[in-house]
Order: structure tokens, then C-alpha cells, then sequence
């Protein structure tokens, strides 16, 4: 085998769809491999808080000082803590005030989460090795910052080992590089510039698969040659040499297991093509074909089941400016919408509440550019004058601090979602259940449901307003549409107001796919009526709506509140 | 009316009710019910319990309601609908009944706009609807957003993901009683105004029995080894709502409990 042309990559999960950073050095092009959620967040995460550089020739990974890190977006299984790979270093020559600098940014969104020791600091000294702290970043990924100015940059791979002699032995006999110690005191393998440092691990190492650091990949010339000589040595195959299908990258490549369950690539030289494909799952935005609606035993279409939004979670209400003229996004670029959407909405939300990150979400992004379908431009008919009026007023009303649960909007109340049920980060599901002459629909954020007759009846009396407003359904052909009036007016969507008249279309145009188009018509506010639409997929073969308790937990708003007064308080008044 | 009339007419109601508790669990007037398109029983529609067992699914007599609400909020007496009229409890469990009462006006789930849980849900004093097709069944109560789907499709009993306020249903027909087994609640329910109670290890049978096409009789036999010393059931007829724009209609509580629950965080506390 050739060692010394070895490439070496680690990949490190994040919590969720996530890229692993591939670490490279230029010289002897190591690299690692790490799995984020989001390839693009963790490029600018990694470029923002490591000084690392974002790779120009693809745009999952980074440099970090002469060490690549490539990004690979998949769900992962938590953090690296604890696996055979815990974590990843960096070094610095002044850490105190980078771990100052880190902690000042704070954990919120995709922010930096820096790990205490039991005495509450950040940092520990010791004498004759160095300074040290850990952090991880927004997808699990545990991070070792240490000071040590014989390497800057990227340090080292901790490997967490129930043997560290026998382990260290076992990478070099496969993968090369030089037996060393590092600061005399911590037996490693130099692999160019990097660091593979073994040490014991306190009980069994987890497993690296599906982890925020998922493998470490090397490089080799020739991948059967090299297959054959670790089929010899009695290396145990998680994945025979092939070319993945619908891979991220053309190069052909095994999994092989390392000692304590890790997992390695043996990448093929050449490993730099990225493939665009996505893998195979529903395309929602293309991929309608010529379909019978099922009826139900009395004769409508059958919408019965558990749908999702998950694949339209990013999709922009309206068209923006740069999309004027696109008629559906690449593949790429939708993956990496969603996951802004996912990053951008999560206010201070760690990753476990994600469904992406969680890998529940199974379903491509939609491609659709915007919610707007009509009017053509994507964009909203501009407000009346009265319409004007009353947004200003509402933004006026806002007060910094809330006096009451009146202050909040309707969801944090736990009254009501929204009028359209734009799908967010998590518990996007949407359950139809039907009955001759009714219609049920549940969402499973507030398990609001609505029970929406289908027999011609007229519209409840105009005296009797509510949240929701009064639905009433009739079937055209294959379409559910459903007019709902009588709105209060309280939870107003897009600024509506309680003059707004309401049509859902939902029409099944795959069997996976059920279409909502939702045409919003009030004249108080709009100088026309328009028209927002996405798709729900069929979910369920991944989850049943379990009961969605807002208003019975609601914890948020005795803190809101209470933070509230204490705010007051603190400020004297 | 004469006394020997009267009586007459006391012994001949009483026997009514004789006969009728006989009867009513059995499909005795099976010709008139409803059918739906496979011939089970069709439950569509909107139902409602008539009675006082939202006060108090025990027999009680006519008490005083909450301070300054004058006739309107007194607490009419009332038949019980537990079969018996006794509940089983174990010593501590009464106990808690009893604090439980003490603080109905603050405690109870109801008074702060949370689910009700079954069976509590049913004889609520709001309309409910049933949507029966081929698959689940689903029930929409007219309070606090309170739902149910009914698995009829599932093996029975598949185990709850996670304990709720309404508990996990699964439903079979015999013959034409719609026999629904419900588990996985969160112990936090009560049984109605007075405080009655069971904890998270319930597990309620209910029996939907047509007695024609416009009332149902409902049964619920209740297990909970944490809370009782033996099963018991509560019976009571649901009839249908015969209007003909009967709806259930939107009544979202929350705001109407957050004084309640959060009057003493805001800014001019009132409470």
C-alpha cells in the first residue's frame, strides 16, 4: 500500500442533515470529513468562528490553515462526545482571548456552546502541555481548542480508544504516517501535519456511524489494491469499493471499521467530484405524472392520512427580488434553503428540536421559488390606504415588554397557529380523516382540527365570528375547495382583517403528494385578491400526529411574563 | 292528580327505568339504527350528553356555585351516572378526591381550558362530532380543541409514543356496539367538577351502543390499579343534535383562563 500519498478524512455528523467539514492538508492532501446539517451554515460556522477559509473549488467545505474541512449534509445521531472519534482541535497562540471571544457570542441560533469544566471555567493550563478548552458546534461536533504554537490551525483527531497503543498501531500499519509524541507526553501519529492522537476512552466508545463526526476518510492511489491488502490483514467491510450512486461525489470509495467501531473511508484519488443528484425521494416540484385520485367508498376523492409540510419548509411567501426571472431552484439550491430556514428560524433552539437535524424529515425540498402563485410576479397586490392604516397601528401597538398573555401573538397563547399553516422547523404534520359529508382536518402544531362539511349548507350567521372562521367545503372534480368566512379577525395572516374571505384548493396530484393553493381576498387590506401554494407529502410511514398539548404546557408564557416583570423591576419601574 | 294516580304513575315509570336499564346495553332496537355503507352502525353526526355529570358524575344535591354569580352559577342537582353510584377508590386516592373538591375553582383542568380526557370529554356540556368513514374514526369536542383519532386499523393495543391528556384509542365493532380501548393518558385528568380522579396507569373500555338512529347509550368502564380497588363503569345516553345546521363550533378557551392562569405576571396583577 502507498502510505505516504494517503489522503485523510474525517467526517463529522452534526446533529442533524448535516456535512462533514473534510479536513486537507495541501501538502500531503489529508483531509477530514465532517457531517453538519447544513453544508453552507457550517462553511460560514467554520469560517466565522475557526478562521478557516471556504474551499473555491466546492461549496461544502473549508480550509483551515493548509487542512481541509468538507461539510456533508445528512441527518445525524447527536454529538461526537463519547464516540471512537470524540473530537477535533484547534490550536491557537493566544486562546485566552479567543475562548472570550467565542463566549461572547453565545449559543443562540447557530452559535458557539462552549463546554465548563466542574469548576464553571472555560480554560485549563497545563504546565508542559498547554492550554486547553472545548467547544462544539451548532450540529454536535465537540471541538478541542488548545494553545500550541508548534501548530496553529488544525491540531489534532482525538481517537477515544479502549487500547491507545494497539489502536495507534493499527492506523499506521493501514494508513501510514509517523509514530510521534506530541509535547513529548501524548503518543500520536503524525499524518503530515495533523495529529492522530489516541487515548483511553472512559467505557466503550459509541460507534461513529450516523454521529456528529460520522468517519475519517484517507486517500489512497489505488482503492482495489488496497481493499485487497486490508481484506488480508482481516479488516472487516461496512461498504465493498464502489461508486456511490447519487453520492455526493464520483469517487469510488469503501467504509472499512477501525478499532472501537469507527468508521473509515478509503477514498480513491480523485475524490474531488461533487455529484449534484440529489437522492431519490419525492421531487414535489417536477415530478407529476398523469394520476386517478382514489375515492373513498362513498364516492369523493380520498385525502385520508398523514401528510407533511416538511418538503415546502423554506419556501419564501414571496418571489424574491433575485429570482425574478427562475423557474424553479436546482436541487442544490433548494437543500440549502431549506436548511436556512431551518438555521434562520430556530431562535435559540438547539438542534435535538429540529426535525431535519433529527432526520424525521424525509422528503427533497420543493423547488418552487415562492408561495405566490398569483399574481404571476410572486409578489403580494400592494395594500389600500386602510390597509396601511391598520398595519401601522398593529406595529405601534407592539409593546417592548409585554403587560399580558394579550401582548403575545395567538401562537405563543396557544390559540392558534396561523390561517395557513406554513411549515416550520418541526411538527409539520397534517392529518386528513373523512366521513360522508364531513371532512376533518388536523395540524398537529395546536392540534387545532377543523371539521369542514361537504353537503351544501349556508355559512353560519354573520353575528358568530371566530379564530379559524366558519368553513364550508364542496368537491370540483378532484379538488377539495373549501371557502371559510366569518373571520374575528384576531389572528390575522399577512396583516388580514375580519372582512377576509378565505379559498383552500387541495387537490391529490400524485400518490404522494397532495397540492394546497390558499387564495386570500380582503378588500379592506389588499387591492386585489392573491393566490400562495405548496404541496404536502404523504408522511405517513414516518410518523402519526401525537397530541400536540401547547396550551397545557405552556411554560413560555409564565417566562415571558415573569422575565417581564423582572425586567420592569430591574429597570425601576 | 289523586294519590292512588299518582303512585300508579311512580310505579309505572319505575318500571320504565327497570326495563330500560335492562335493555340498554343490547342492540334491542337494531332495525331503526342508522347504517353506514358497510353496514356497521353510522355514528356521523353531532351528539351531546344531556344531565349534570360535568358537575358531578356521582349523585349530588343542588350546592352553591362560585361567589357573586348569583341562581345562574348554582350547581343543579343531579343523578349520578356511575353504575352503583359508588367509585371504588382506595383510601389516599378518596383522599385526593377530596382535595381535589376543595380546589375544583383553581385546579381543575377544565377551568383552565386544558383537554379533558376520556371520559370526561363526552359529557362535557358541549356538542361533539363523530366523522366515521373507512378509516379512523375521529372525534372533534367543542372545548379546549379537545380531539381524538381512533385507530381502527392498528393492532390493538399498540402502545402509546408518549402519555397525553386524551390518551390513545383504539376501536372494533361487535356487532354494533363500537368498543373503544383507550390508554397512555398523563394521569392530570379529572372526571368531572368535583374532583374525581384516576392516574396515568387508566385504561378506559368504551361501549357506543345505537338505540336507533338519534341516541347512543355510552358506557365506560374504568381500570386503574394505582387508584381504585376494582373496575367501574359510568352509562348515560348521548343524543343527536337534530338541528339542522348542527355544528360544533370554534370555542377556543385559552384567553378565557389566562387570567386564571397568568392574571398574577402581568403588569397590573389581577390576582
Amino acid at each position: 500500500m502507498n502510505r505516504t500519498q494517503n489522503t485523510l478524512g474525517l467526517v463529522l455528523a452534526t446533529a442533524s442533515l448535516v456535512s462533514l467539514p473534510v479536513l486537507a492538508r495541501a501538502a500531503d492532501y489529508h483531509h477530514v470529513h465532517v457531517t453538519s446539517s447544513n453544508a453552507s451554515e457550517a462553511v460560514k460556522w467554520y469560517a466565522r468562528y475557526l478562521d478557516c477559509q471556504p474551499l473555491a473549488d466546492r461549496d461544502d467545505g473549508v480550509d483551515c490553515a493548509g487542512a481541509q474541512v468538507v461539510f456533508d449534509s445528512r441527518p445525524t445521531l447527536g454529538t461526537s462526545q463519547r464516540t471512537g472519534i470524540d473530537h477535533i482541535s484547534f490550536s491557537y497562540a493566544d486562546l485566552t482571548t479567543k475562548m472570550a471571544e467565542l463566549e461572547s457570542v453565545g449559543v443562540r441560533g447557530s452559535g458557539v456552546r462552549l463546554q465548563r469544566f466542574a469548576d464553571g471555567s472555560t480554560l485549563r493550563d497545563v504546565p508542559g502541555l498547554f492550554k486547553y478548552g472545548f467547544i462544539f458546534d451548532p450540529w454536535g461536533t465537540r471541538i478541542e481548542m488548545v494553545e500550541d504554537a508548534d501548530t496553529l490551525g488544525f491540531h489534532h483527531i482525538h481517537l477515544s480508544a479502549t487500547d491507545p497503543a494497539a489502536t495507534l498501531t493499527w492506523y499506521q500499519e493501514m494508513f501510514g504516517g509517523e509514530s510521534a509524541r506530541l509535547r513529548d507526553r501524548l503518543d500520536g501519529l503524525r499524518l503530515g501535519d495533523i495529529w492522530l492522537l489516541a487515548m483511553s476512552a472512559e467505557g466503550t466508545p459509541a460507534a461513529t456511524a450516523g454521529r456528529a463526526i460520522d468517519h475519517i476518510a484517507f486517500s489512497v492511489d489505488n482503492l482495489d489494491s488496497a481493499a485487497a491488502r486490508m481484506r488480508r490483514d482481516g479488516v472487516a467491510f461496512l461498504e465493498e469499493p464502489a461508486t456511490p450512486e447519487g453520492g455526493r461525489t464520483s469517487a469510488k470509495r469503501a467504509f472499512i471499521r477501525g478499532p472501537d467501531n469507527v468508521s473509515l473511508a478509503v477514498v480513491e484519488a480523485g475524490f474531488a467530484g461533487v455529484v449534484t443528484e440529489m437522492a431519490a425521494a419525492v421531487d414535489i416540484t417536477t415530478d407529476l405524472q398523469p394520476y386517478t385520485v382514489p375515492r373513498t367508498p362513498w364516492g369523493t376523492p380520498d385525502f385520508q392520512g398523514v401528510w407533511t409540510g416538511d418538503a415546502a419548509h423554506g419556501i419564501p411567501l414571496q418571489r424574491p427580488d433575485d429570482l425574478a426571472d427562475v423557474g424553479v431552484l436546482t436541487p442544490e439550491q433548494a437543500a440549502a434553503r431549506r436548511e436556512r430556514g431551518t438555521l434562520g428560524s430556530i431562535w435559540g433552539y438547539e438542534s435535538e428540536w429540529r426535525d431535519t437535524t433529527l432526520g424525521y424529515v424525509k422528503s427533497a425540498p420543493s423547488r418552487q421559488v415562492a408561495m405566490v402563485i398569483d399574481p404571476p410576479d410572486g409578489r403580494i397586490p400592494p395594500m389600500t390606504a386602510r390597509g396601511q392604516e391598520l398595519r401601522a397601528a398593529a406595529r405601534a401597538a407592539r409593546r417592548p415588554l409585554a403587560e399580558g398573555p394579550e401582548d403575545l401573538s395567538s401562537w405563543v397563547r396557544c390559540i392558534t397557529r396561523s390561517l395557513v399553516q406554513t411549515p416550520g422547523v418541526y411538527n409539520n404534520g397534517f392529518q386528513i380523516v373523512q366521513g360522508p359529508g364531513h371532512v376533518a382536518m388536523q395540524v398537529e402544531m395546536l392540534h387545532e382540527t377543523r371539521v369542514i362539511p361537504t353537503d351544501p349548507r349556508p355559512h353560519l350567521g354573520p353575528d358568530i365570528t371566530s379564530w379559524r372562521g366558519d368553513a364550508r367545503g364542496r368537491w370540483e372534480g378532484d379538488t377539495l375547495v373549501v371557502d371559510i368566512t366569518n373571520f374575528n379577525g384576531r389572528a390575522p395572516y399577512q396583516g388580514s382583517s375580519d372582512t377576509l374571505t378565505m379559498t383552500e384548493r387541495y387537490t391529490r396530484t400524485g400518490p404522494d403528494t397532495l397540492e394546497y393553493r390558499f387564495t386570500i381576498d380582503d378588500p379592506t387590506v389588499w387591492t386585489g385578491p392573491w393566490t400562495g401554494m405548496f404541496t404536502y407529502v404523504r408522511g405517513e410511514t414516518q410518523y402519526e400526529l401525537v397530541e400536540y398539548a401547547c396550551h397545557e404546557g405552556n411554560y413560555g408564557m409564565t417566562n415571558i411574563l415573569s422575565g417581564a416583570r423582572a425586567r420592569e423591576a430591574e429597570a425601576g419601574r | 292528580m289523586n294519590d292512588r294516580l299518582r303512585r300508579v304513575l311512580v310505579a309505572v315509570a319505575a318500571l320504565f327505568a327497570v326495563v330500560s336499564l335492562a335493555v340498554s346495553p343490547v342492540a334491542a332496537q337494531t332495525a331503526a339504527v342508522s347504517r353506514a355503507f358497510d353496514g356497521h352502525p353510522d355514528l356521523n353526526g353531532v351528539w351531546q350528553a344531556i344531565g349534570t355529570a360535568h358537575w358531578d358524575i356521582q349523585d349530588h344535591p343542588a350546592s352553591a356555585g362560585p361567589a357573586d354569580t348569583g341562581a345562574i352559577g348554582a350547581i343543579p342537582p343531579g343523578q349520578g351516572v356511575v353504575v352503583g353510584n359508588e367509585i371504588p377508590y382506595q383510601p389516599q386516592a378518596l383522599e385526593q378526591k377530596q382535595q381535589n373538591f376543595e380546589n375544583r375553582w383553581t385546579d381543575d383542568p377544565e377551568i383552565k381550558c386544558f383537554m379533558p380526557g376520556v371520559p370526561r370529554a363526552t359529557y362535557l356540556p358541549y356538542p361533539f362530532r363523530i366523522i366515521q368513514g373507512d378509516k379512523k374514526i375521529m372525534m372533534v369536542y367543542g372545548f379546549a380543541e379537545a380531539n381524538r383519532t381512533i385507530h381502527m386499523d392498528k393492532e390493538n393495543p399498540e402502545q402509546a409514543p408518549i402519555d397525553t391528556w386524551m390518551g390513545r384509542s383504539h376501536g372494533q365493532w361487535d356487532g354494533d356496539t363500537l368498543v373503544v380501548d383507550v390508554h397512555g393518558f398523563n394521569g392530570q385528568a379529572w372526571f368531572d367538577r368535583a374532583g374525581n380522579h384516576a392516574s396515568y396507569a387508566l385504561v378506559v373500555r368504551e361501549r357506543y351502543t345505537p338505540m336507533g338512529p338519534n341516541a347512543i347509550m355510552y358506557e365506560a368502564t374504568m381500570e386503574d390499579p394505582n387508584t381504585f380497588t376494582a373496575p367501574w363503569t359510568i352509562r348515560l345516553p348521548l343524543y343527536r343534535r337534530l338541528e339542522e345546521n348542527a355544528q360544533v363550533l370554534e370555542f377556543k378557551c385559552v384567553e378565557y383562563s389566562e387570567d386564571l392562569l397568568y392574571g398574577h405576571l402581568r403588569r397590573e396583577p389581577t390576582r
